[in-house]
Formats: structure tokens, C-alpha cells, sequence
């Protein structure tokens, strides 16, 4: 039996060799996806940041000095050779290019030194801006990071001030106070004038955060979507073993006709799981679908290109334990190393730029466009055209290799 | 003679170095049972895939009913009938919706749907079970449903591929007998078997297919006449020697069938006369012998001596 066993599972060596497959790409893929998780805005996983600043004075600059001492950030000042604009930064975090960005404000050095004596204008702003789909854990710890730095950095410039106003000027003397405040609580009356205030891009809906709901329901309907591959391609299979294939194929039906009438069930299968998904999130836990064509546009894309993965395997896959395998191990690992399971701005860059070759990242990537940052149709058709890609690849990829008669 | 329903003209499929179909030609005439009759491995569900159009053939022409099949398949495919060696049937829906699927494909619908359901159910004798799921079905009434579903759309031709395999004597007949009464009653059936019986009983023309060849092609009548020899095999004990085997050549044509020299087939007309000369040289080889077994001519006994080797070898 044993014998008999092991001869069965050696004469079918692709399944073999995805049980083997399998495991080792969760480690690789969830080892290094989580990695992020743990240790995101540590050393060995900085966070990036723009940085954006117009001619704003030595204070400017001895603050980006401090900042770039923080090794949980890594500071980007300027994007393709050019210095960042706010309206750059803007459209980079709407993209999803970075997910941070600090924003001075003009003549910044200046309205700190000579402060004006009207409260109101007196006021200094410092924008930190932000991908609203960013964990906001991350967020706070980064924003409490950034703000010491720069309340430290404005009390230095204006002690000295205050002395000078008071008593006169002391030559010499600056070096030395800077050298007492170092490492010393900043007192709220220094710090009063400067702000450092958490918006989101223009456009975006700034009325309400993220929560870990608007986040998960998008992230595990796609996980669930994609399960979507075992069951098409178990069937592809089931019927070309029954012989119903060959009994279909005698028949005057096209294999185009054959095949998009065995896809389209499944295809609206996935639309409906996405809306059960989705009900539950607003009903259950009263999420905000944000811009309902947007949302339709995701979905549909999403759809093909779940079920054009299906068709794949059902064309890769020529026994049960191939079509299993390939399935659980796709449906996993692209899953982690899409976003489903840990955000991608939080992996290493490698991890980052192989996302992009999933269509996982760009379905939750056009969810989160239209259900955090509140966006439309217009907005999500680089999702939505990529996702679509993806399935017309998966599409004459598995036409290609999909053989009817086997 | 009626005109040909389907001609076939040097066909070939070669899988890289593998030739499964080398040069078939013959043609099929309008209301009759032709058979292709090989072993296991002979070709013929690889013919049968080229003549439903389920294959692309390396080379060669296929007309049905004057319709070439590669360049108008839609057209052709329409014309044929095809009961797969396999069931072929979707196990978790009943026998209705069986039929009401492979009916809609083949573009049957309404009331006409409605009506050759209700017919090829009456013919296979399952409308009392119409309703229940085929899983629960015995596997001759498996084999009698996919027949129903092959006849469905009334095509000119029925191509059934060993449609027997699997199921109990009884149920064979019964299935053999709709066949036959299905023919009779005007269907041109292209028969596949590897059981002789079957062949002879039930086909105008028979062609023996052997390494994707048709060997011969007749009436079962005319090959047994022209070519069926009656066989004695003998199988010894031990390997006999040279002297021996002269001696024997002197009965009938003899074939070796062993290495060992231990089988041997004596192919002959002159059964009685044989039977007896064996009887005389063995009288003094007692313990030689291990057994004799004698067999009329027959289409199998056809097939050995056009390829030294029975049917199911």
C-alpha cells in the first residue's frame, strides 16, 4: 500500500513538488511580508517621507538635518530631479507613490524668529500629510517622531531670540544655550505658535480615518474572490475527466462559446460574493462604500481577473493534487504578497515591487481608492485597466495552454 | 447501394515520433452499421476523436454527408452523433436536465426539445427514472442515458465508442438490441468494439484496425470466408524442438507465438483432419501437451492470423 502510494505520488512530481512548493513560498513570501509588520518604522524598514519646503531658511534646513537623523524615516526631498511642490505631493500620495509628507510653509524661518504679535497670525502650520490607508499606529508614532524633532529644533531658534528681546545681545552665548536645552522638554507656551497638522490630499474624504473595518473588508473579498480559482478549475477538470469536454467539443459550439459559458457562472458568483462582502461591511459594520460605480468598476476588473487565474490553473493543472496545490498555494501567496494581509507600503522594497506583479495590490489599491480616500470612476481606471490586464493575460496564457482533448 | 455518409480519406494523426492513426480511407454508406473492430491501443478512439472533430488530424479529409468537416465543423458536426466510451454525463443532475443541456447545444429547444426527450427516453427505457439524479444511476442505465443524449438532435450518424464497456450481460444486450433496432430504423452507426461477438452480430461492414491500420475491411462473412482460418493453439509444457515443429508444419500454416517455442497457433481449414494428426503426433509426447484449445473461424481467429496476436493481448 505504502509502495503503491509512493509510486503515485512520485509519477505526479508537479503536485509533489507543490507540496514542497507551498509551504517554503509562505515562508519566503509571509516571513518577509511580515517583517513589516514588527518592525515598520524601525531601522531596517524606514518609512519615506516628502518633503516639502519653498526657500524656507536655516531653520528649514538644520530641521530636515535632525529629521534625517531618525532612522525610522528616510527623507525624499525631491521626486525625478525636481524638488517636491505640495501639489507634487499631493498627487504622489494620492497615487499611493509614498504614503507621507511634510508639508512647511512658506517662509517658515522667518515667521519663527520674528513671530508676529498678533496670535492669530503668529500661527505657524507645519502640514504632515497622508495616505488615509496608512496604519495609523505607524501614523502616530512617525507624527510623534516628527513633531519632537521640530519642536526642539524651534525652541533652539528662539531662546536665543527671547534673550536678545530681553536683555540684549550676548556674543557667544547661543552656542552654549543650545548646548544646556539639549535634550530638555520643549514648554507648551515655545511651542504654542507651531503646529504640525495631520491632513489628507485634497479631494480625498478628510471627514473620517480609516478604520481597520474599511481596511479588512476590501483586503479579505479579494482574498475570498480569488479562492474562486479552485472551484473553476476543479470543475474545468472534473468535466474533462467525466468525458463532457469531449462530448461538448463533438458538438457545433465553439471552444470561445464552451468557455465563456462555463466562466460566466463563476464570474457572477464572484460579483455576488463581492456583494454579500460589502453589505456585511456596511451593515455589520457600517462602512462607507464611498463612489458606487468606482466601487462596480473595481469589482468587475477583479472579477475577470479572478477568474481568468482560474482558467490558468485549469490549463496548467492536469491532475486533482495539481489543480489543489496550485490553487491554496496562488490563492495565498499572492494574497500576502498583495496586501491582503500585511499593507504593502510597510514591506521591504523588494516585496513592494514585486506586489505590483499581483492583482491583489491594484484591486485593493482601487478599493481603498474609492472606500478611504473617497474617489470616482476617473480615479480608479489605471486600477481598473491594470486589473483587466491582468485577466487578458490570464486569459491567452491559459487559451494558449489549455488543452480540451486530454 | 445507398450514397456514403461519410467518406474518409487518407487520414493521419501523429503524436511526435507516435503515428496513432497511419492512412485510414473508407467510406460509410447512408443506413449502415459499420464496425472498427481492434484491440485496446489499436486506434480507434483516436479515429473516433477525428471523426467527431475533437482531434485535428496531421493529415487527411473527412466529408459528412458531403460536408467537409475541418473547413465547415458547425455544419458537419451537426450532421453526427457521438456516445463517448466514457459516460460523459453531469452526475449530480438528473436525467432531464441531462438531456435539456446537450439538447440546447445542439440548438434544440421548446416543445421539439420537449419531444425528443420524451422519445429517447421511451427508446432507452429510462423515462421513469427522467427525474432522478444520474449518480444514482446503475451503470447500464449510465450507458443506456448516454445514448439517449448521443441521439437527441436525430443526427445521420451515431458514433458510438465501445459503448458496452462496463456493464453486465444483460444490460448489454438490451443495449445492443436498441442499437440494432436504432439502425433498422434508418441511423447509419459507426460501431467501435474490441468484442468480436458484438462486431459479428450487429455489422453490415466490419474494419480490423490494428497500430492505427485498417487491416481488412468486409462483411463479417467475407473476412471469415477469405480469411478466417480455424486455429489449434497449443500450448506445451516446456519449449519443443526444430524436428517437432516440421512436423507439425505439415498440418497447417504454423505460427510461433513464444519465444521459448512453448505456443504455438496451427491456422487451417481442415479442423477434423488437423485434430486428428495432432492426436497422433502426441501419442508419443505424452506429457508434453499442457493445453489444446480449437477454434472455429471467427473474427478473431481473423484477427490472428492478419496479426499473429488475439484481441485482447
Amino acid at each position: 500500500m505504502t509502495l503503491k502510494e509512493l509510486k503515485v505520488l512520485w509519477l505526479d512530481r508537479e503536485a509533489l513538488a507543490l507540496l514542497f512548493a507551498m509551504p517554503l513560498f509562505f515562508i519566503l513570501v509571509m516571513s518577509f511580508a511580515l517583517e513589516g509588520v514588527f518592525q515598520a518604522g524601525s531601522k531596517g524598514h524606514p518609512i519615506e517621507i516628502l518633503i516639502v519646503h519653498r526657500n524656507g531658511g536655516t531653520l528649514i534646513d538644520q530641521t530636515i538635518a535632525d529629521l534625517k537623523q531618525l532612522e525610522n524615516l528616510i527623507l525624499i526631498e525631491t521626486y525625478e530631479g525636481n524638488p517636491v511642490t505640495p501639489h507634487g505631493a499631493e498627487e504622489l500620495i494620492r497615487k499611493g507613490v509614498y504614503p507621507l509628507a511634510l508639508l512647511f510653509p512658506e517662509g517658515y524661518t522667518e515667521r519663527i524668529l520674528k513671530p508676529s504679535k498678533d496670535p492669530q497670525k503668529g500661527e505657524i502650520s507645519i502640514s504632515l500629510l497622508s495616505d488615509p490607508a496608512i496604519n495609523l499606529q505607524l501614523l502616530a508614532t512617525v507624527k510623534g517622531a516628527i513633531q519632537g524633532v521640530i519642536q526642539r529644533r524651534v525652541l533652539l531658534a528662539r531662546i536665543p531670540q527671547r534673550f536678545k528681546e530681553m536683555v540684549g545681545t550676548f556674543d557667544g552665548m547661543e552656542g552654549q544655550i543650545e548646548k544646556l536645552l539639549e535634550g530638555k522638554e520643549v514648554s507648551n507656551r515655545e511651542m504654542s505658535a507651531v503646529s504640525l497638522i495631520h491632513t489628507f490630499p485634497k479631494g480625498f474624504n478628510v471627514g473620517r480615518r480609516p478604520t481597520a473595518t474599511e481596511q479588512n473588508v476590501p483586503a479579505y473579498t479579494i482574498f475570498g474572490v480569488f479562492f474562486i480559482v479552485l472551484t473553476l478549475a476543479s470543475s474545468f477538470l472534473q468535466e474533462k475527466k467525466d468525458g463532457t469536454f469531449r462530448r461538448i467539443l463533438a458538438a457545433p459550439l465553439s471552444k470561445t462559446a464552451l468557455l465563456i459559458g462555463k466562466l460566466l457562472p463563476y464570474y457572477v458568483v464572484n460579483l455576488i460574493q463581492i456583494g454579500l462582502m460589502f453589505c456585511i461591511g456596511v451593515m455589520v459594520f457600517g462602512i462607507k462604500l464611498g463612489n458606487l460605480p468606482a466601487l462596480i468598476a473595481v469589482s468587475l476588473a477583479l472579477a475577470a481577473a479572478a477568474n481568468g487565474l482560474g482558467l490558468l490553473v485549469a490549463a496548467l493543472g492536469k491532475t486533482e493534487p495539481q489543480v489543489n496545490g496550485l490553487s491554496v498555494l496562488l490563492a495565498i501567496t499572492l494574497s500576502a504578497l498583495g496586501g491582503m494581509m500585511v499593507p504593502t507600503f510597510i514591506m521591504p522594497n523588494l516585496m513592494k515591487t514585486l506586489s505590483l506583479f499581483t492583482p491583489h495590490a491594484w484591486a485593493l489599491a482601487g478599493y481603498h481608492d474609492v472606500i478611504i480616500r473617497g474617489l470616482g470612476v476617473k480615479d480608479v481606471l489605471t486600477e481598473v485597466s491594470v486589473l483587466f490586464g491582468f485577466a487578458f493575460l490570464f486569459f491567452i496564457v491559459a487559451f494558449w495552454r489549455f488543452r480540451f482533448n486530454e | 447501394m445507398h450514397p456514403p455518409i461519410l467518406i474518409v480519406r487518407d487520414l493521419w494523426k501523429s503524436y511526435a515520433e507516435i503515428h496513432a492513426v497511419q492512412g485510414l480511407s473508407f467510406e460509410i454508406s447512408r443506413g449502415e452499421f459499420f464496425g472498427l473492430l481492434g484491440p485496446n491501443g489499436a486506434g480507434k478512439t483516436t479515429t473516433i476523436g477525428l471523426l467527431s472533430g475533437l482531434i485535428e488530424p496531421t493529415q487527411g479529409q473527412i466529408l459528412i454527408d458531403g460536408i467537409d468537416l475541418f473547413s465547415r465543423p458547425m455544419e458537419a458536426k451537426a450532421k453526427l452523433g457521438l456516445v463517448p466510451q466514457s459516460f460523459a454525463l453531469y452526475p449530480t443532475l438528473c436525467a432531464l436536465d441531462n438531456l435539456v443541456f446537450f439538447g440546447r447545444i445542439y440548438g434544440l429547444k421548446g416543445n421539439r426539445l420537449k419531444e425528443r426527450m420524451a422519445n429517447v427516453l421511451e427508446m432507452v427505457e429510462l423515462t421513469d427514472r427522467a427525474d432522478q439524479p444520474v449518480a444514482t444511476f446503475s451503470n447500464g442505465m449510465k450507458r443506456r442515458l448516454n445514448i439517449a443524449v448521443g441521439l437527441l438532435h436525430e443526427p445521420e450518424i451515431l458514433v458510438l465508442d465501445e459503448p458496452t464497456v462496463g456493464v453486465d450481460t444483460q444490460s448489454r444486450n438490451a443495449i445492443l438490441e436498441s442499437i440494432k433496432s436504432l439502425n433498422r430504423s434508418g441511423v447509419t452507426v459507426l460501431y467501435t468494439t474490441h468484442y468480436i461477438e458484438e462486431a459479428q452480430r450487429l455489422c453490415d461492414r466490419v474494419a480490423i484496425m490494428d497500430q492505427g491500420k485498417i487491416l481488412a475491411l468486409d462483411s463479417p462473412d467475407c473476412l471469415i470466408r477469405d480469411l478466417g482460418k480455424g486455429i489449434i493453439r497449443l500450448d506445451f509444457n516446456r519449449g519443443i524442438d526444430e524436428k517437432f515443429l516440421d512436423q507439425m508444419k505439415h498440418i497447417g500454416f504454423v505460427r510461433v507465438v513464444d519465444d521459448q517455442m512453448r505456443i504455438i497457433h496451427i491456422e487451417t481449414d481442415q479442423m477434423d483432419q488437423a485434430s486428428r494428426e495432432i492426436w497422433e503426433l502426441m501419442k508419443s509426447r505424452q506429457g508434453l501437451l499442457k493445453t489444446l484449445d480449437i477454434s472455429e473461424p471467427n473474427l478473431e481467429t481473423v484477427f490472428i492470423y492478419l496479426t499473429g496476436r488475439n484481441l485482447r493481448d
